[in-house]
């Protein structure tokens, strides 16, 4: 309930909206409750031969109420789609404002791309929660509020009738339905989730099922899981169908009681007979508002799961840390750990283990080591997109508390092993690392990463989904090289590049980087002959560090693994 | 359009029903409209005691009661037939993706046939849980109603008449108007909730370059040019909504002010028809307007069911197989390959013409460049892929004889990326082996795969939990697992998909000597990338372009293929000056 509470708060910036909704809503409402009541008087009225006038002024009535109705309606819709879509932007950026802080840090959490365009999901299904959760019930509010005051000037037990079957419809019921909703949400959803995890290793591991025969068994499997799954739904659908049917047979009650008291009135002389259609007439039409009360129960539901998945997103408070100190500008500095471990968020295994090391200002270090081995994650310490769980980082000799992240993302050039790319001009992607570079500077680092045919205008799409893996890993370190920073951290930043290409790219960042603190990942062993120092990790521990000639004397992992590169033929 | 069509016409119980149904409906309609007039009548212009109306109120109250459980009849009979029809289709994909060869080597197309399975077979439930009974109600229901009020009065009747097809004319003639207008804008929806997407996918990347706080404009600009471009595809619906309410309205009130007339000028009809053509007008038009709705749910469908049908009816050879069962199971088999051709499609990458001899506990390694066909020689032999040509001999018979059971008992393939099931350790190990396995079995296994001391390791050790939803195993951890279900199994075929980069140095030692163990009562093909390998093997299959360029020991290919040659003198290497 809270997760919406702070939805409603965003909603209200529409207020104009709102009132203008709500207002045409009742209008819609409430003139086609006075057409067909009046359609009832009229012709009651007819049958008792009248003067001709009041004839045609009830039938200039019904019309105006008929075009009344219709553009009310069609306003209510206009205005209530429009405080719906503004209202959807006003929470994206909310959202975006309280993911911003906590990023990069939150996606280590949620690791699958999934989760984010879930996220985004999540924000268009609260478009239903205006539409067709919070409006609605108050257009239906101010309907019966109107019509059961008319009615009392008739017939004070028809609008006690009308009020109690408000309260069946509007409230009893859909209460009681959601009740109901809650339950099967739960297990329809855990009934997906078993048949998508059946689905996906069906397909992802159907080569391994085809080897080991097991594919007979698992195709059961399956189909098991759909027909729970079906059962599920199949249940859903005939609830949701339950309840409104339900909902509809209580409002048709309503009438009938309408019509047995008023008939049993009028036989009394206590109602004029000739309001007697009528009240029917009333009675049938105001409630056809109250039909669409059933589905609200599963519209807020899903709002409010949609709500708090939101909400719990983004319900980590940003650790704001008052940065103390800043890094020095245009002036490489020294890295240092001492004894650090780490282990991520809610894993037992650490990650890396009582690392030691010491990258001098204006030194080159390569990191080596198989996959999995710490070395990304040492890179995400060093960034500080986490504090180590135990020892310290230290940059120019003072520990890393005292910088704030910004300040160290503001002072290095990354390249990580996946980088994105925005939907929009190649110049766009690569201004993101220098805001007021020229274009000259931009073709003099595209030709420095060999992408020199590439056009400024070029556009890129999301994720620079049209550049291939060798064009993605060149751009990033172009950005790299625009950003001319003194620290360098290159994850594996060539491995989709041909040996030549590679060659010519690392001559522009060496050359660059001349003075400059360079930390290389590589994933290759081979020219590492110039590096100051390799640092060796396996399982998150330190296991050798040295320059390559002592590595090589050493014989030992280094050595080792060299051996093993020699053997493989790609 | 047409699978859904074609798949209604054969739900012929449900359709009887929904149309009996449906039929007791436009009755229950008709009735309560009767039974309303008739007490009115009474009690107002007949001046009757209520005692005499009570009849009549028992018989309304019972025809409401009907009405409301018909509609609730209505409503179930189509979520079961959804249920059946989802269920029949899912199904029919399922069988459709496990006779499919290629599979195995379309690894990049699996993610959108999950979503085939998952998502498109739930987007056709809403044609058959509210199109089809809408349709069926729609053609029967208010055909009653004018059939009822035209004896009653017929000139309400014509009214009718002439204005009921304006609905369905609005319809579509809105619809081709504005298809083009929407389509449109439905592709700048599609681009904008993209970009959302895109900018949060980015969001490291943009507080790397200190750029993150700018965007929340960019998002908010967005974000209101996607409602403007939303609105306008909603006013278009909104307007047609509006002129089909103004058609309802203006023909209820045509028909109210004709009966009015007819009741007050003429005095030619009563008041119990007029008041019945006037309870009924409206329900006419209720019933037409509700089709529309159905229709645009039913059209949601339409494109899930494309879907659908186009993945089920793609043609695809399958891998024969008979019944035949090798003479000697305790020996690995002799195997030949004479003139065997594969190709995914009629153009693209095939294999052309392979020849080659594979005796019993020999060692034969692939190689050759990337994309020669080597993975895909390998698939072949494993039986994974159908032949376009030639056969495959195992002990002199063509394998499409054997028994499949037969033949898949016989080979493990262990791959470069091997698949973990989600379940625990030990069930991802016995997976190798048919049948119940005893733990200490599979505890052996690991041994011998080099994974027993990281296992144990674990709180939970063999019980953990792996795969989808479970702890992550690394590449090198779940190279052992395959090899340890190798060991499980003791096969006589083994086929191996050697690593391209190098592991950590604990995996490539067990990689090496597990081979060397398991070739000892094995036959062993490897796609190589290691010397090692390919200079111990007894052959080697120099491939290039889909062929066997050349075949012999690693000597005489050093010796003879310059190619081959230059592939193994070229260590790639230097950067950093």
């Amino acid at each position: 309930m809270n997760e919406l509470r702070a939805v409603m708060k965003d909603m209200m910036v529409e207020k104009r909206d709102i009132y203008l909704s709500v207002l045409f809503g009742f209008l819609a409402g409430i003139t086609a409750v006075a057409l067909f009541a009046s359609s009832g008087y009229l012709i009651s009225k007819a049958a008792l031969l009248p003067p001709i006038y009041t004839l045609s002024l009830m039938i200039a009535f019904l019309k105006i109420m008929g075009f009344a109705r219709a553009f009310g309606r069609y306003l209510e819709r206009l205005y209530s789609h429009r405080a719906t879509f503004t209202m959807l932007s006003e929470l994206r950026v909310n959202f975006y404002e309280k993911l911003e802080p906590l990023a990069p840090t939150i996606f280590q959490k949620y690791k699958s791309g999934d989760l984010l365009s879930r996220i985004v999901g999540d924000i268009d299904r609260l478009q239903n929660f205006f539409l067709r959760v919070y409006y609605p019930p108050i257009v239906l509010g101010f309907i019966f509020l109107a019509t059961i005051f008319f009615t009392v000037f008739y017939s004070v037990t028809v609008a006690i009738l009308l009020l109690v079957g408000l309260f069946v419809t509007g409230f009893l019921l859909p209460a009681w339905f959601a009740y109901k909703q809650r339950r099967i949400e739960t297990r329809l959803r855990e009934e997906r989730g078993s048949l998508s995890s059946e689905v996906t290793e069906f397909l992802y591991g159907f080569m391994d099922l085809k080897l080991y025969q097991q594919l007979g068994t698992k195709k059961k499997e399956l189909e098991q899981a759909s027909a729970r799954y079906i059962d599920e739904q199949e249940k859903e659908g005939k609830m949701a169908t339950y309840h409104q049917s339900m909902n509809s047979m209580v409002t048709l009650l309503v009438s009938w009681l309408v019509i047995a008291f008023g008939a049993y009135l009028v036989s009394n002389n206590e109602l004029d007979g000739v309001f007697l259609a009528m009240l029917i007439m009333i009675s049938l039409t105001v409630f056809e508002n109250a039909v669409p009360m059933a589905l609200v129960p599963a519209h807020f539901e899903d709002s409010r799961r949609a709500a708090k998945r939101l909400h719990e997103v983004v319900q980590d408070e940003p650790v704001k840390v008052e940065p103390t100190k800043s890094l020095p500008v245009n002036k490489p500095f020294s890295l240092t750990m001492k004894s650090v471990s780490f282990a991520f968020p809610g894993e037992e295994r650490t990650s890396l283990e009582n690392v030691d090391l010491h990258i001098p200002a204006g030194s080159k270090t390569a990191i080596i080591g198989a996959s999995g081995s710490g070395k990304s994650t040492l890179f995400q310490l060093l960034l500080k997109f986490y504090n180590p769980t135990s020892g310290t980082i230290l940059y120019d000799e003072i520990s890393q508390d005292a910088y704030s992240q910004e300040d160290i993302w503001a002072r290095t050039n990354v390249v990580q092993q996946e980088n994105h790319y925005f939907y929009g001009s190649l110049r766009d992607n690569l201004l993101l690392a220098k805001e007021r570079a020229t274009d000259e500077e931009l073709h003099e680092v595209l030709e420095q990463v060999h992408m020199q045919d590439f056009d400024l205008n070029q556009t890129i799409l999301e994720k620079g989904d049209n550049l291939s893996g060798g064009e993605k890993q060149r751009l990033a370190i172009a950005r790299a090289l625009l950003k001319k920073e003194r620290l360098w951290l290159l994850d594996e930043p060539t491995s989709s590049l041909d040996a030549v290409t590679e060659q010519a790219v690392y001559e522009h960042v060496f050359h660059q980087a001349k003075d400059d603190t360079l930390i290389l990942i590589s994933h290759r062993l081979t020219g590492l002959e110039y590096m100051d120092q390799i640092i060796v990790f396996d399982q998150g521990e330190i296991v050798e560090s040295g320059s390559y000639q002592e590595l090589l004397n050493l014989e030992g992992y280094f050595y080792r693994m060299k051996q093993i590169e020699k053997e493989v033929l790609v | 359009m047409n699978v859904l069509k074609q798949h209604a016409k054969k739900q012929k119980a449900t359709r009887s029903l929904l149309i009996v149904s449906s039929l007791l409906l436009g009755i229950t309609v008709i009735a309560q409209a009767l039974f309303f007039v008739s007490i009115v009548d009474q009690i107002f212009l007949k001046g009757a005691s209520f005692e005499s109306i009570i009849p009549d109120l028992i018989g309304l109250l019972f025809v409401l009661v009907a009405r409301s459980a018909l509609t609730y009849w209505n409503g179930r009979a189509g979520v079961k037939m959804a249920s059946r029809v989802k269920e029949y289709f899912r199904s029919q994909l399922v069988y459709k993706f496990s006779k499919n060869p290629l599979q195995t080597s379309m690894e990049g197309q699996s993610g959108q046939k999950v979503s085939t399975v998952l998502d498109a077979v739930d987007e056709i439930d809403g044609y058959f849980s509210q199109y089809i009974p809408q349709v069926i109600q729609t053609s029967i229901v208010p055909v009653m109603i004018l059939v009822v009020v035209s004896m009653e009065h017929i000139y309400s009747g014509i009214i009718m008449m002439i204005t009921a097809p304006f609905i369905p004319l609005f319809y579509i003639i809105i619809g081709i108007m504005t298809k083009k207008k929407s389509e449109e804008q439905l592709d700048k929806m599609a681009v904008f909730s993209g970009r959302f997407l895109d900018t949060l996918q980015g969001l490291s990347t943009l507080k790397l370059f200190g750029r993150s706080r700018q965007q929340k404009e960019l998002i908010e600009k967005s974000s209101l040019d996607f409602r403007d471009s939303t609105m306008e595809v909603l006013k278009i619906a909104f307007v047609s909504s509006l002129m089909l309410e103004l058609i309802s309205m203006l023909s209820i009130g045509l028909i109210a002010l004709e009966v009015g007339l007819r009741l007050v000028l003429f005095q030619s009809i009563t008041f119990s028809t007029a008041f019945f053509v006037l309870i009924l007008a409206p329900e006419f038009y209720l019933f037409l307007k509700n089709l529309g709705q159905a229709f645009h749910t039913g059209r949601g469908s339409m494109g899930a069911a494309q879907k659908i049908a186009e993945a089920l009816n793609t043609e695809d050879r399958e891998v024969e197989w008979g019944d035949t069962s090798l003479g000697r199971m305790d020996v690995p088999p002799h195997i030949q390959l004479q003139n065997v051709h594969f190709a995914y499609d009629a153009e693209g990458f095939a294999l052309n013409g392979i020849q080659a001899e594979i005796p019993p506990y020999s060692q034969t390694a692939i190689v050759g460049k990337s994309g020669s066909g080597k993975t895909t020689l390998l698939h072949v032999l494993a039986g994974l892929l159908p032949l376009s040509q030639g056969s495959v001999y195992v002990d002199g018979l063509a394998r499409c004889d054997l028994k499949e059971e037969q033949w898949f008992d016989t080979v493990s393939y262990i791959s470069q990326n091997p698949f973990l099931f989600s379940g625990t350790i030990a069930e991802n190990i016995a997976v190798g082996k048919k049948g119940e396995v005893s733990r200490e079995s599979v505890e052996q296994a690991a041994i011998k795969a080099g994974i027993a001391p990281l296992v144990e390791s674990l709180e939970n050790g063999y019980d953990t939990i792996v795969g989808e939803g479970g702890r992550g195993l690394s590449g090198g951890e779940k190279q052992r697992v395959a090899i340890a279900r190798a060991f499980l199994k003791q096969p006589s075929i083994i086929l191996f998909d050697e690593p391209t980069t190098g592991l950590d140095l604990q995996t490539e030692q067990i990689l090496q000597s597990s081979i060397q163990e398991l070739s000892q009562s094995a036959t062993i093909i490897t796609v190589a990338h290691r010397l090692h390998t390919i200079k111990h093997a007894d052959q080697i299959l120099y491939m290039d372009h889909g062929e066997i360029v050349q075949k012999g020991t690693h000597l005489e290919l050093e010796e003879n293929n310059p190619f081959y040659r230059a592939m193994v003198k070229t260590q790639q290497g230097g950067m950093a000056k």
